[in-house]
C-alpha cells in the first residue's frame, strides 16, 4: 500500500464496521466512535441440509 | 447443463409465464362441464388436500352443503355420512386449476367462471363471488337462505353473467387491471376500482341478454365491490395451470390453507403440497366480542392472487387494506419491499404511483426466502372455527412449506 495512503487512513476518524451482536458496536458507540452494523445472518438460518440444496439449486 | 443453470432458465421461462399473461375471462359455466377431471360426486375444497375427518367444522358444512345443493344427500348429516364412507369424494381445488375463496366448496353444478390465459393456453375455474351476506358457503354457513342463494347463482345470475361475457367477446383483465392501477386496489382483499371497471365492462352487455329480471341482476353486480377477485382467481389458476408444466423451476406456484394445514406448491413439482400448521390471519375482527381464541388456521385459495405477486405481495398498491385490518402504510410498503427480497421480478402493469411507479413484486423463488429467511406476506379473510368470518388482516407464510418445497424440488432434480 501506497504509505501516504496508510497515514491517512490512520489519520482519519475511526469508524467500525460491526458483522456480529448489536451489543459489540453498542460497547465502541459508548467510547464515542462511529459505527456501521452489517445486517448479516448465516445462508438458511444456517441449517446445513438447506445449504447444501441451495449451493446444488444455485445459492 | 449443470442443475444450476437448469434451474435459472426454468426460472427465466416461469417469469415469463407470470408477466407476460393474458387472461381473457370467457365465459362461465357449470363446473362439471369445463373443469377437467370434475365428477358429479366431487366436491373441490380450499388448500392442500386434507382427510375429510380432519375437515374443521366450516369446511365440513361447506362440503355438506355443496353435497345438499347438488342434490347428493337430503340434508347436511346425510351428506357428510357419504363424504365418510367415500361416497362423495373430496379433493384440493388447486389440483385441478380451480381456486375457492375462504370456506367455499366447489360442487359439479356450481357456476365458474372460465378464465383463459391467452399467452400459455392454460384455463382456470372459480365460483362466483356470493355478495355481501354474512351468511354464505363461502365462510362455511348453510341454510334455507344459502341454498337460495346457491340456486339463484346457478339458475339465474350465472347464466346471465355467462351469456353477457360471450356477448361482449370477453374480457381483458390485464387491460382491467392496468386502467384501476393506482386507484388503491391490492386486489385481494380490497378491489372496489377492478370490481367498478368490471361492472363498467359488463352492464352494456347484460342488458343485451334476453330475462325478465336482467336489471335486478345488473343491480346486483353493481353492488358488489368484491366481484372482480373470483374471475381474476380463475385467471390465475390458468397461468398456474401452465407454469405447473415447467420442471426445475423453484418458483412457488400454489398457495392455500383449510384452516388446518397450509400448503404451497412450485412449479418443479407441479401440484405437490408443502404443508405446515395452518398460521392465524391476524388483523381487526368483525365483533368486539371475538378473540384470537376463536380463529381457524388459514382458510381459502384466494392467496393465488399472492402467488401471481397482488394482494399482501403489492400491499402498497393498497395502503388503506392495511390501516382497515390495524396496520399503517409503512407497515403496507414493507411488505412489499421484503416480497421484493424473494421474487424475480415485477409485474409492468401495476404501477403504484407512490411506490416510484414500480410494478408489484412477482414470482416467489423458494430459494430465495430459505436462504434469507425472509417470508413474503399474505393478506386474508379470517374464519371462525364455529363458522362465519371473523374478520381480516396479514400474516407471514410459514418457513416450514417453503423448506420442505426446497426438498421436495432436490428430490425432483437431482439425480
Amino acid at each position: 500500500m501506497n504509505p501516504e495512503k496508510a497515514l491517512k487512513l490512520f489519520r482519519s476518524p475511526l469508524v467500525v464496521v460491526n458483522v456480529g451482536p448489536k451489543s459489540f458496536a453498542t460497547a465502541i458507540e459508548k467510547q464515542g466512535y462511529e459505527t456501521v452494523q452489517v445486517d448479516w445472518k448465516p445462508l438458511a438460518g444456517g441449517d446445513k441440509q438447506m445449504q447444501e440444496l441451495l449451493v446444488v439449486l444455485g445459492y | 447443463m449443470t442443475v444450476r443453470e437448469q434451474v435459472e432458465a426454468a426460472n427465466k421461462r416461469v417469469l415469463d409465464i407470470f408477466t407476460k399473461a393474458r387472461p381473457i375471462w370467457r365465459d362461465v359455466r357449470p363446473a362439471i362441464e369445463v373443469i377437467p377431471g370434475m365428477q358429479k360426486n366431487l366436491v373441490l375444497i380450499p388448500g392442500p388436500p386434507i382427510a375429510p375427518e380432519n375437515l374443521p367444522i366450516p369446511l365440513k358444512t361447506a362440503v355438506s352443503g355443496a353435497a345438499v345443493h347438488e342434490g347428493l344427500a337430503k340434508n347436511l348429516e346425510e351428506a357428510w355420512q357419504m363424504v365418510l364412507r367415500g361416497e362423495i369424494k373430496v379433493d384440493a381445488a388447486q389440483n385441478y386449476n380451480c381456486s375457492n375463496a375462504a370456506s367455499m366448496a366447489t360442487s359439479a353444478s356450481m357456476p365458474v367462471f372460465v378464465v383463459t390465459d391467452e399467452t400459455s393456453g392454460g384455463t382456470g375455474f372459480c365460483t362466483i363471488h356470493p355478495g355481501a351476506s354474512p351468511r354464505v358457503l363461502r365462510w362455511g354457513i348453510y341454510g334455507p337462505d344459502v341454498e337460495e342463494n346457491l340456486s339463484w347463482l346457478r339458475d339465474e345470475f350465472g347464466p346471465i353473467l355467462g351469456e353477457a361475457v360471450r356477448k361482449s367477446g370477453g374480457i381483458d383483465l390485464i387491460a382491467l387491471l392496468s386502467k384501476t392501477a393506482g386507484m388503491g386496489d391490492e386486489n385481494h382483499n380490497r378491489q372496489p376500482a377492478s370490481s367498478m371497471a368490471m361492472a363498467l365492462a359488463l352492464i352494456p352487455w347484460m342488458l343485451e341478454v334476453d330475462h325478465p329480471k336482467v336489471k335486478e341482476n345488473v343491480a346486483w353486480l353493481a353492488a358488489n365491490d368484491r366481484f372482480s377477485l373470483q374471475p381474476l382467481m380463475a385467471g390465475i389458476e390458468g397461468i398456474m395451470s401452465a407454469a405447473k408444466q415447467v420442471p426445475y423451476s423453484t418458483v412457488m406456484v400454489g398457495m392455500g390453507g383449510n384452516g388446518i394445514e397450509f400448503g404451497i406448491q412450485v412449479a418443479a413439482t407441479g401440484n405437490r403440497w408443502y404443508t405446515t400448521k395452518a398460521p392465524l390471519i391476524l388483523g381487526t375482527f368483525l365483533k368486539p366480542t371475538t378473540t384470537k381464541d376463536d380463529l381457524l388456521g388459514y382458510l381459502g385459495d384466494s392467496c393465488v392472487t399472492e402467488v401471481w405477486g397482488l394482494g399482501g405481495m403489492g400491499a402498497i398498491a393498497g395502503p388503506t387494506y392495511a390501516k382497515l385490518t390495524g396496520s399503517t402504510f409503512e407497515d403496507a410498503r414493507e411488505r412489499t419491499e421484503r416480497a421484493r427480497k424473494v421474487s424475480l421480478g415485477e409485474h409492468s402493469f401495476d404501477p403504484v404511483p407512490w411506490d416510484g411507479y414500480r410494478g408489484t413484486p412477482v414470482c416467489v423463488d423458494v430459494r430465495k426466502v430459505v436462504a434469507y429467511g425472509v417470508l413474503p406476506i399474505s393478506h386474508g379473510g379470517s374464519g371462525l372455527k364455529t363458522g362465519g368470518q371473523a374478520g381480516a388482516g396479514a400474516c407471514e407464510l410459514p418457513l416450514e412449506c417453503f423448506k420442505k418445497a426446497l426438498i421436495g424440488v432436490g428430490e425432483a432434480v437431482i439425480r
